[in-house]
């Protein structure tokens, strides 16, 4: 596919409470073995995409260590290149940090990249999805921008601050908006845009001459009636991880072979880096259900309707329900947790009893000990 | 190779007929181990582990998934500059008939070329089919220590048993004064473990020599180390303590599977210090069903249960249906054990079709039954 992909980090819309403060989006934990970004960069490179960009809003080194030379997602060594930018003089500044600031400080990359077309989207947004099919309708359709979308009609609780689309018969898109969840059906725009790439130096550089606040969504909805934009409808699973409880909840759901198998396809193949853990074991004690495990694990208690992590381990009497365990845990004996969420590193030894609810899960931070 | 100028060889020719079915098509070194990992990884993530860059592996018996496999070096992290595994297959030469190896022994012969061209100080035959971890840069440290010509890694085994071992008789020193096959009468417990260091210069000297004997069953127990004896070389055993099995057989197979149930077991592939690395598979982790019952069990990636598992060891991407009982057994990696099947006390091969409601295996049996056709 000749077209550079970049992967794109989210705007201030997305606030992952706790796992959000030690790492960015794309390298949050996803289904105990992977990081959030699998999902994208897979999709990009299961497309035919030999040359990614992933921009990185703040604290990179989780990311860098995670994605490696590129060589896990099938990307060639020598022709391919998985590079992670970010505008490290916009690290200390919230607001300034925008990816229009962040694409013209790396742009001597994107310039040099000689794909004709790029297919940028964010990371938090998961779903399969083949671009080949996306870069065809694009062509044949002569459009300027084709903006990837999703019919929804869980709005009111769904996609909250998710920028909304509306498409005229033609799937021209007539104007963006947000969700503030007051409709249910309303049609969400992915933030996954592909386009030529002198198109998008264009409008990079418009954006910038804007407003130095302006992000690349900005200067899109502001040109809804001088280019021709147009949607793609993805239909089948799209997830979107903008809060702690929306990355719970879907998490939650995702847990069913039934859901799973929908986002991890046997002909999709979602890909990410070995950590070389032995399998999961299970003691004479160890009782779990309706789980997910990875390996590595430790079951000496009772764990149910949770997902862990790696290298986690469940001493006797314990009791795990309805939680994500992230990896690198112990949960000492007799300790009850219910809709926790178990930051990487923590372990919860000298509590009772902990306890959530489904829509507001309580969060034990990295590394804490309780 | 690095600075400990040690280049390993992997005997990785065996067929393992003991083991029937399981290496009908694939070598005894490719044939799976404890859910994710295959056997000749243990020798491999070994190398990586004591710091050894470049690998030979000499293959030879059905050889295809074995080449390919072991070719990938990266799985071990051995895709650096200055190593790699190499593999190598009994070729076509110039100067000689093309000749199957013959032995152990003539197996390294075969392949003087590719050693020269490396130049290594010393020489570590390994063989692919045990399980154990070792370190051999302590092994290398003694063997200079020791000033020795070769270095024979050697396990204490119960007297009773040691007629069905290689067993070395050393003095106090350790020194190797004698070399017993299979002794009716052994005077000592210590096995070979078929490891060994040797200087290189030496032992190509003895190689080539034994080549030209016609005698010679070109093994490095048989013809090598007695001849080394002999002619008075310095041979010292190496004593290693901790988890080493042989596993020839369908029951052996099958207990060093049961061993990683043992909480305490000296094997302990958790130890963070010492992975066992293998092929990483694209498979969602493992879940455990609304209706499973799992325990005492060691189960891996991709497997979904919805059954009831015992004492039993899963491999990857292991189905088990509702209803169904899996009871002290190993299931290999892609079988699916149908709805209300029970296997019990049995090895089920890869990629197996066990159909609902079969029965394999019995709780009593004096010996673990091998399922290697799908169907019944």
């Amino acid at each position: 596919m000749n077209a550079l992909g970049i992967i794109n980090f989210e705007d201030n819309t997305v606030e992952i409470d706790g796992l959000g403060e030690y790492r960015p989006v794309p390298a949050m934990v996803f289904m105990g073995r992977y990081r959030i970004i699998d999902i994208m960069l897979s999709n990009m490179t299961n497309s035919g995409i030999n040359s990614v960009q992933v921009y990185c809003k703040e604290k990179p080194r989780n990311l860098i260590e995670h994605l490696g030379s590129g060589q896990r997602y099938n990307i060639n060594s020598k022709r391919g290149k998985l590079r992670v930018l970010y505008g490290e003089k916009m690290f200390s500044s919230l607001v300034y940090n925008t990816d229009i600031e962040n694409f013209r400080l790396n742009m001597q990359y994107i310039e040099r990249d000689p794909n004709p077309y790029v297919v940028i989207a964010p990371s938090y947004f998961v779903y399969p999805i083949d671009f080949t099919t996306v870069l065809k309708q694009h062509l044949d359709t002569n459009a300027d921008v084709t903006v990837l979308y999703t019919s929804t009609n869980e709005a009111k609780t769904s996609f909250l601050n998710c920028d909304v689309v509306t498409v005229d018969k033609e799937k021209k898109i007539t104007a963006f908006g947000k969700n503030r969840g007051n409709t249910k059906n309303r049609l969400i725009s992915l933030e996954a845009y592909v386009m030529r790439k002198s198109l998008f130096i264009d409008l990079v550089e418009k954006a910038a001459n804007t407003s130095s606040l302006y992000w690349f969504k900005d200067i899109l909805a502001d040109s809804v009636e001088t280019l021709n934009i147009r949607g793609y409808q993805v239909r089948g699973y799209v997830a979107c991880l903008n809060t702690l409880a929306e990355y719970y909840r879907n998490c939650m759901e995702l847990k069913h072979p039934g859901i799973s198998a929908q986002l991890f396809k046997a002909d999709w193949p979602i890909y990410t880096q070995t950590s070389d853990t032995c399998p999961t074991h299970f003691s004479r004690e160890g009782t779990a259900k309706d789980s997910v495990i990875a390996n590595g694990c430790m079951i000496e208690g009772e764990v149910s309707g949770s997902i862990l992590g790696r290298n986690v381990k469940i001493e006797r009497g314990a009791i795990v329900h309805n939680c994500i365990i992230i990896g690198e845990n112990v949960i000492g004996k007799n300790v009850h947790l219910e809709n926790v969420v178990v930051d990487k590193y923590a372990e919860v030894k000298n509590i009772d009893k902990l306890v959530g609810t489904y829509s507001e899960p309580v969060y034990v931070k990295r590394r804490d000990r309780i | 190779m690095r600075s400990n100028n040690m280049v390993a060889m992997i005997l990785a020719g065996g067929r393992g007929t003991r083991l029937f079915e399981l290496t009908s098509k694939v070598a005894k070194p490719a044939v799976n181990f404890g859910g994710k990992y295959r056997i000749i990884d243990f020798p491999l993530s070994n190398c990586a582990n004591s710091d050894i860059s470049t690998v030979g592996v000499l293959t030879q018996y059905e050889s295809i998934l074995l080449n390919s496999y072991v070719a990938r070096d990266h799985y071990w992290g051995l895709d650096t500059n200055d190593g790699g595994v190499y593999v190598l297959t009994p070729r076509e030469k110039a100067q000689a008939d093309f000749e199957v190896y013959q032995g152990t022994a003539d197996a390294i012969t075969q392949n003087i070329d590719f050693l020269d061209s490396i130049d290594p100080e010393y020489v570590l035959i390994l063989s692919g089919d045990h399980i154990y971890k070792m370190n051999y840069a302590k092994m290398l440290g003694y063997h200079k220590v020791k000033g020795a010509d070769a270095t024979i890694a050697v396990l204490e085994v119960p007297m009773k048993e040691a007629s069905r071992f290689g067993i070395m008789n050393t003095d106090k020193d350790n020194r190797i004064v004698e070399f017993e096959e299979k002794p009716a009468n052994p005077k000592s417990n210590l096995a070979s473990m078929g490891i060994y260091i040797f200087t290189y210069k030496t032992l190509r000297k003895y190689l080539i020599e034994d080549a030209k004997n016609k005698e010679s069953k070109h093994d490095f127990g048989h013809d090598i180390i007695p001849q080394y004896i002999e002619s008075g070389k310095n041979l010292f055993a190496y004593q290693f303590k901790g988890y080493w099995k042989d596993v020839g057989t369908i029951d052996s197979l099958w207990e060093a599977n049961m061993d990683l149930l043992n909480t305490n077991n000296e094997l302990d592939l958790a130890d963070n210090t010492w992975k066992i690395y293998t092929e990483d598979v694209n498979a969602l982790p493992q879940y455990i069903g609304p209706d499973a019952e799992v325990e005492n069990s060691y189960i891996t990636e991709g497997c979904v249960i919805e059954g009831c598992v015992k004492n039993s060891v899963l491999g990857t991407n292991v189905k088990v249906a509702k209803g169904a009982r899996v009871i002290d057994s190993v299931i290999m990696p892609g079988t699916v054990i149908g709805e209300n099947a029970n296997v019990t006390r049995c090895i089920v091969a890869e990629n197996m079709k066990i159909k609902d409601g079969a029965k394999y295996g019995h709780k009593k049996s004096e010996h673990i039954e091998l399922v290697a056709k799908s169907g019944k």
